[in-house]
């Protein structure tokens, strides 16, 4: 790990993120988002449900998204040819990235949660809840972004990711039975655990998240092994 | 840093000869082939040295200014020449704050050439890092290859153009199926010590012949542009278009000298009528551009120099 290279990227990364309109405006969704649903809400207080729908959106959407792009492209562009002299510096590329992907996630959210009232985030279990969702998305995004070749392939690979991980708790809207498969399934997923250990403070719900960041952990070095041996 | 030795005797290829090849840290290499030998000594180079070589094929960050892509190379290489310097040394000072997507294609190569430079890659190995360039473009590439002679780095540049082999070169090698052989590049003219044996025939000449297959074509001297030597034969060369001719450069000299030609380099013969313009490169090399219609250019010895002036009337 060489400081001085994660900080080349991170620049670099900062001012290329500020020049390009496809990642600008991916930040600005779950704002929007977050303005329609406060609008709707009368000033009332927003359900659980929806408001984490706007965590999955902005995870989804900004952390994964903006870290897979960033790394299509270099692939797209061939720009990662040269910089990469050792393993080690490839680590730094991705550090560089995350970091800066961190950065604009975190104002995104910030942002949106203003809007609809942070007050319901301020206790433990539910910031570490944010934080394992983060770390869940981001190594979801770096994992696809190793193997996606160009940009337009990401879009493809996005639209599961934000429909299954982002968009769960819409779930309850489709009708579904309340004890059925479909449902029990998809409270495993790790935005209805973070939702749960937010409602009822429960530290295996958390548990259960970082397990599934241990699986996106997990995904990501399988990928990475396996564009390694690729070259 | 110490010189480079570039072993490829354990390939196994079907046009590519074996041969070993020290790449000193004191003056730049240039080896000389055609486009598939080209291709070849390249993948080699890749896939059994594991050598990176420049082809300019990698892409820069197009959305960036000229400042930002250098500055983010510089640090990311770990390159201890200040920012500006680098600017200037490329000169690219005057274009720092426009991104690369609206530069032209030679700001783009210089951009490459800076990149290249700050990567302290150890050997360095070019691939057609000149071809299609501009005069200036040029010219910061030879004052960039100046620079990494001055810091003993090991530079190799690989090109499908002999001019541009004898122009970027200290050393010229030419790459054949027969193997590696160095170019005689300055011109002690010491061999030429000519029997005048057809000095009958030199008179009733106007006509200079040379073969295609089987036809023998008769050339107006004025109509060349002017001659190479390729292995010893002399080709004539009219609007890009080589003719072999049977003698050899030494013997057509003579020859053509009435008709206002002139021996401007060890393999080159020119037509004084059809210079056009005489280039300046930094580093007091030479070259002669052409008025045909793809405006060749010719290396010029730095000893007839003074002689070219003369028959211009330029002193």
């Amino acid at each position: 790990m060489n400081i001085q290279r994660i900080s080349a990227i991170f620049e670099k990364d900062i001012k290329d993120f500020m020049k390009n309109m496809m990642l600008l405006t991916m930040p600005i969704i779950p704002v929007v988002l977050a303005l329609i649903y406060d609008r709707m809400g009368d000033g009332e207080e927003l359900p659980l449900m929806l408001i984490y729908l706007i965590v999955g959106v902005t995870f989804s959407a900004v952390t994964a998204s903006c870290m897979m792009t960033m790394m299509a492209e270099e692939n797209e562009k061939k720009t990662l040819r040269g910089l990469i002299l050792s393993p080690a510096s490839f680590f730094d590329i991705i550090i560089g990235k995350s970091l800066v992907t961190g950065l604009i996630t975190m104002i995104s959210l910030a942002v949106s949660l203003m809007i609809i009232g942070i007050e319901p985030f301020l206790n433990v279990q539910a910031i570490i809840g944010l934080i394992l969702l983060f770390l869940f998305f981001l190594l979801l995004g770096i994992g696809i972004g190793l193997f996606s070749k160009s940009i337009a392939a990401t879009s493809a690979y996005l639209m599961p990711v934000m429909f299954l991980f982002g968009f769960t708790p819409i779930i309850y809207s489709l009708g579904l039975n309340e004890g059925g498969m479909t449902i029990a399934i998809a409270e495993t997923f790790p935005i209805m655990k973070a939702v749960e250990a937010h409602d009822n403070n429960s530290w295996s719900s958390i548990g259960i998240i970082a397990l599934w960041v241990v699986g996106a952990a997990l995904f990501m070095y399988i990928c990475f092994k396996k564009t390694a041996t690729d070259d | 840093m110490a010189p480079f030795k570039l072993d490829l005797k354990m390939i196994n290829s079907e046009i590519l000869p074996s041969f070993s090849l020290t790449i000193e840290d004191s003056y730049i290499t240039t080896i000389y082939s055609d486009t598939d030998m080209q291709g070849e000594l390249v993948q080699a180079l890749q896939n059994n040295g594991s050598m990176t070589v420049f082809d300019q094929q990698d892409g820069l960050y197009k959305r960036l200014t000229v400042r930002s892509n250098i500055a983010f190379y510089r640090k990311w290489f770990g390159c201890q020449t200040p920012l500006a310097e680098i600017l200037v040394l490329f000169e690219l000072h005057t274009y720092a704050t426009v991104p690369l997507h609206k530069c032209s294609e030679f700001e783009i190569r210089r951009v490459y050439y800076a990149k290249y430079f700050m990567s302290g890659v150890y050997p360095m190995i070019f691939q057609e890092p000149i071809h299609g360039a501009d005069i200036r473009t040029i010219n910061t590439f030879i004052n960039m290859l100046q620079k990494l002679t001055d810091n003993n780095t090991p530079v190799l540049v690989i090109v499908s153009n002999m001019e541009h082999a004898l122009l970027l070169g200290d050393v010229a090698y030419k790459l054949q199926e027969k193997g590696l052989h160095q170019i005689e590049i300055d011109n002690e003219d010491n061999d030429t010590t000519e029997t005048e044996t057809s000095t009958l025939a030199t008179k009733n000449l106007f006509k200079i012949p040379a073969k295609v297959d089987d036809k023998v074509i008769l050339f107006d001297p004025p109509e060349i542009d002017y001659i190479e030597s390729q292995g010893g034969k002399a080709m004539i060369v009219i609007n890009g278009e080589s003719y072999a001719m049977d003698s050899t450069l030494t013997e057509i000299e003579k020859k053509l000298e009435i008709y206002g030609f002139y021996r401007c380099h060890r393999s080159y013969i020119v037509n004084l009528q059809k210079v056009r313009e005489i280039i300046t490169w930094s580093k007091n090399t030479y070259s002669l551009r052409i008025d045909n219609q793809i405006q060749s250019t010719i290396p010029l010895s730095r000893t007839k120099i003074q002689d070219i002036q003369e028959k211009f009337s330029l002193k």
